[in-house]
């Protein structure tokens, strides 16, 4: 029986049908292509030089090397594909060595990209650690300033936020400047930060990159004690002396990359993207908490006040019920109980020194009372995070 | 297939060629689900040899005068122009980095900047992955291939669509002439050239037909809106929606039947010329299969997902409320929660590619004839295109097409 094929010869775009034969009496056995009609002899394929192609599962189509790149052969029907394969015994091992080939480049890529992603969660923070160390401070004051104006646009408080107490040399606002200096004490930290006690009903306390700090007077209603108060603001500066807001930038930036890389969507626009981002994110964000956390207990053992009242005023606002503890995975705040446990576990190893309460009586009856009368710029409710990351005191 | 009208009186013979399009909507659907669930252990990895084996798809089931097409790219070129592709954006990156420590005007221009250029580059990489598509494209042994600049593309598109934008629409037809004659004008097949003879004109009547339809139609419904009490102005709204909805659907798929019929028809590659008729009622039925199997699909997941809650709630319930147990249902609910995302996001894109974009190419295809095609045996091959970063924008962006 005669092995019939369609034939193209990758110079002209025409196919013919052609009849083949094979020249066994050479070293290099060769396929001879006839006209299918005048047997007149078109060309001559070395069979060990002839490849397949991916090819519709009703043909198999080979091309041969040495030809034009689009020289085919094409065979059609179960028949004459059955018969071309056992003319071209290369052919499965041709195959079988592209598929492992592919296989490989898959793996490999994978693999290196896996270790890209398992390098990014556990050496971001370490690398964010040490860019933050070299970008200066100027910046991150820049980058406070500019979070600031978002913040404001957000909620709406074109005015600025209501500061309760105008007065720097007020009781309360001297008082906090001198624990707020005392805090500082031996950070090295280039910033000279500043908390303001602002008017507002949501019980929320911030930090802004750069070292602006704010303790709304909504929470302040809430703290029930100098020690509270004092860990809030330690939290908070915490997160000053480390410049989480500018590992948060950094971090943030290196993640949109690295999900961008995965989804195949740089532009990050996809809603993907952002999920995929934010569930990154929110683990350095968490970590960030442990460590102003473990700042203030530190802090508060340094300074002489209850390092556990932090966790007290958290489980006053925010308990955790069972949502959020299924949810504790995405969000950027660790449970209200770890916290506290942490908080405990640096009081229990240390021992704290003796030292002068913080506030006095009268200068805590003083901060309590900043923000009795004052009526607040035009403030909305502050419960969408901005969109530069701040870092924000209880958990919600 | 060839049929050859040859009349009685001798005229100059005139010769139609079929094109055939043999693939399953099933085939397709398989390669896809297979594809999308292998690129969750590559993380996304996958994504170029799925869309390697897709276009295989498209490609060898379409048949051309009884050749089928052969797409000779691969899935490795694929990765590597995304590779290059990074390259671009690594300094835009830097650039919005750099960004967020400004504030006020800076960052709004600069967004705004960033944004251009983004819309810029989504026509350059259009090109390129036009380009990389021909050129990996065989038929009777030779090559298509695309030439023209892509950046001279991207010029075009970009003011041709900031001129739409400004006229309300209005421009489209003109933006869609130029750009129709500047992809084909510069489209080769072996060393013959294609040539577009349409224009403006067109698709100009359908489109005005179909823009004064819903001009008029968003017209009836701010009227309306305006005249409503204040009490009946959220129904009248809604009322609005739910129309103007349906009415913009229906005028996009008489607008695109019309541009698919006529633009297509308008090309032509020396004295070979294509001719392609899709009904609009026909493009209409594709996306209702497409509503009818999304409906379905979610309704399915909906089902399993809440199966899955129940059974897990359940043993929760039976359970103790040990920190343990809570931190395990959490997780749980994470990996409920995010494969029920993604299944649907997947459901949503899946059934959209089998129904919509497939039906599209079936359309097309089965509905195309090209007389003279034998004009074309003396086409001679180019040289091969080995390079390898021709489509990576492209993927990049997320623009590419089949």
């Amino acid at each position: 029986m005669a092995l019939l094929a369609r034939y193209s010869d990758g110079a002209v775009a025409a196919s013919r049908d052609v009849v083949l034969a094979i020249d066994e009496s050479l070293a290099r056995p060769e396929l001879i292509i006839a006209d299918q009609l005048s047997y007149d002899e078109i060309d001559r394929w070395p069979l060990d030089r002839v490849f397949s192609v991916p090819s519709h599962r009703s043909e198999l189509r080979v091309g041969v090397e040495g030809r034009p790149a689009g020289a085919r052969l094409v065979f059609t029907g179960a028949e004459a594909m059955t018969v071309a394969h056992s003319i071209f015994p290369e052919l499965p091992r041709h195959r079988r060595r592209e598929a492992g080939r592919q296989l490989r480049i898959l793996g490999f890529s994978t693999l290196a990209l896996a270790s890209v992603v398992v390098a990014y969660v556990v050496g971001v923070p370490l690398i964010a650690n040490r860019v933050t160390a070299v970008v200066p401070a100027e910046w991150e004051a820049r980058l406070g300033d500019a979070a600031q104006g978002q913040i404001m646009q957000i909620i709406g408080a074109e005015g600025g936020f209501a500061v309760c107490d105008t007065d720097p040399q007020s009781l309360a606002n001297r008082a906090i400047a001198r624990f707020t200096a005392e805090v500082m004490e031996g950070t090295n930290s280039p910033f000279e930060p500043q908390i303001r006690v602002v008017k507002s009903d949501v019980p929320n306390a911030f930090a802004l990159p750069g070292g602006s700090a704010f303790y709304f007077s909504a929470l302040l209603e809430k703290t029930e004690s100098a020690d509270e108060f004092a860990g809030v603001m330690a939290h908070e500066l915490g997160h000053v002396v480390h410049r989480h807001g500018m590992e948060g930038l950094i971090a943030s930036s290196a993640t949109g990359l690295l999900v961008g890389f995965v989804l195949g969507d740089m532009t990050n626009i996809s809603v993907a993207a952002a999920i995929g981002a934010t569930l990154i994110d929110s683990r350095f964000s968490r970590e960030a908490e442990r460590e102003a956390d473990r700042f203030a207990a530190e802090t508060a053992l340094r300074l002489g006040f209850d390092p556990a009242a932090l966790a007290t005023l958290l489980e006053r606002i925010a308990g955790d019920d069972r949502m959020s503890q299924s949810l504790a995975f995405l969000s950027t705040h660790p449970l209200t109980a770890e916290r506290r446990a942490a908080l405990e576990q640096v009081a229990r190893e240390t021992a704290a020194t003796p030292h002068d309460p913080v506030f006095s009586a009268a200068e805590w009856q003083a901060i309590r009372s900043m923000c009795n009368g004052v009526v607040p710029n035009r403030m909305q409710q502050l419960d969408e995070t901005p969109s530069v990351r701040v870092q924000r005191m209880p958990s919600n | 297939m060839t049929i050859t009208t040859e009349g009685p009186w001798s005229l100059p013979r005139i010769s139609c060629a079929l094109v055939q399009f043999s693939g399953k909507r099933g085939e397709l659907f398989g390669r896809l689900l297979r594809g999308y669930l292998l690129m969750i252990p590559t993380l996304g990895l996958y994504r170029f040899w799925l869309t390697t084996t897709k276009r295989r798809f498209y490609w060898q089931n379409t048949m051309i005068g009884g050749d089928r097409l052969e797409y000779t790219g691969s899935a490795i070129q694929l990765l590597v122009g995304f590779l290059f592709a990074l390259g671009v954006f690594l300094p835009i990156y830097l650039v919005f980095f750099y960004l967020s420590f400004q504030s006020g005007t800076v960052t709004t221009i600069g967004y705004g900047a960033a944004a251009l250029l983004l819309w810029f580059l989504s026509g350059y990489a259009i090109y390129r992955g036009r380009d990389f598509r021909l050129s990996r494209t065989l038929w009777r042994g030779v090559r298509f291939d695309q030439k023209g600049s892509a950046v001279g593309y991207a010029v075009r598109r970009f003011f041709w669509s900031l001129l739409v934008l400004a006229t309300a629409g209005l421009a489209f037809p003109f933006m869609a002439g130029n750009l129709w004659r500047y992809r084909y004008d510069n489209t080769w097949f072996g060393d013959r050239r294609f040539s577009f003879t349409g224009s403006w004109k067109t698709v100009a009547w359908p489109f005005y037909r179909a823009w004064l339809v819903l001009a008029v139609c968003v017209g009836i419904a701010v009227l309306a809106f305006g005249a409503a009490s204040a009490g009946t102005q959220g129904a009248v709204a809604t009322l609005s929606v739910l129309i103007l909805i349906p009415v913009g659907l229906l005028c996009f798929l008489y607008y695109r039947s019309r541009e698919t019929t006529r633009m297509f028809s308008a090309v032509r590659l020396g004295e070979a010329a294509l001719s392609v008729e899709v009904k609009a009622r026909s493009l209409l039925g594709q996306y209702l299969l497409y509503g009818v199997c999304l409906l379905g699909a979610l309704i399915v997941l909906g089902i399993v997902g809440l199966v899955i809650a129940q059974a897990f709630d359940a043993n929760l319930q039976g359970g103790d409320f040990s920190p343990a147990t809570i931190a395990r249902a959490g997780w749980i609910g994470v990996v409920l929660g995010a494969g029920g995302y993604l299944a649907t996001l997947s459901a949503f894109t899946l059934l959209g590619e089998v129904f919509i974009d497939c039906g599209f190419w079936m359309l097309v295809a089965r509905n195309a004839v090209i007389t003279n095609l034998e004009s074309l045996a003396d086409v001679r091959a180019t040289a091969e295109d080995k390079s390898l970063a021709g489509e990576g924008l492209a993927d990049a962006l997320n623009v590419g097409s089949f």
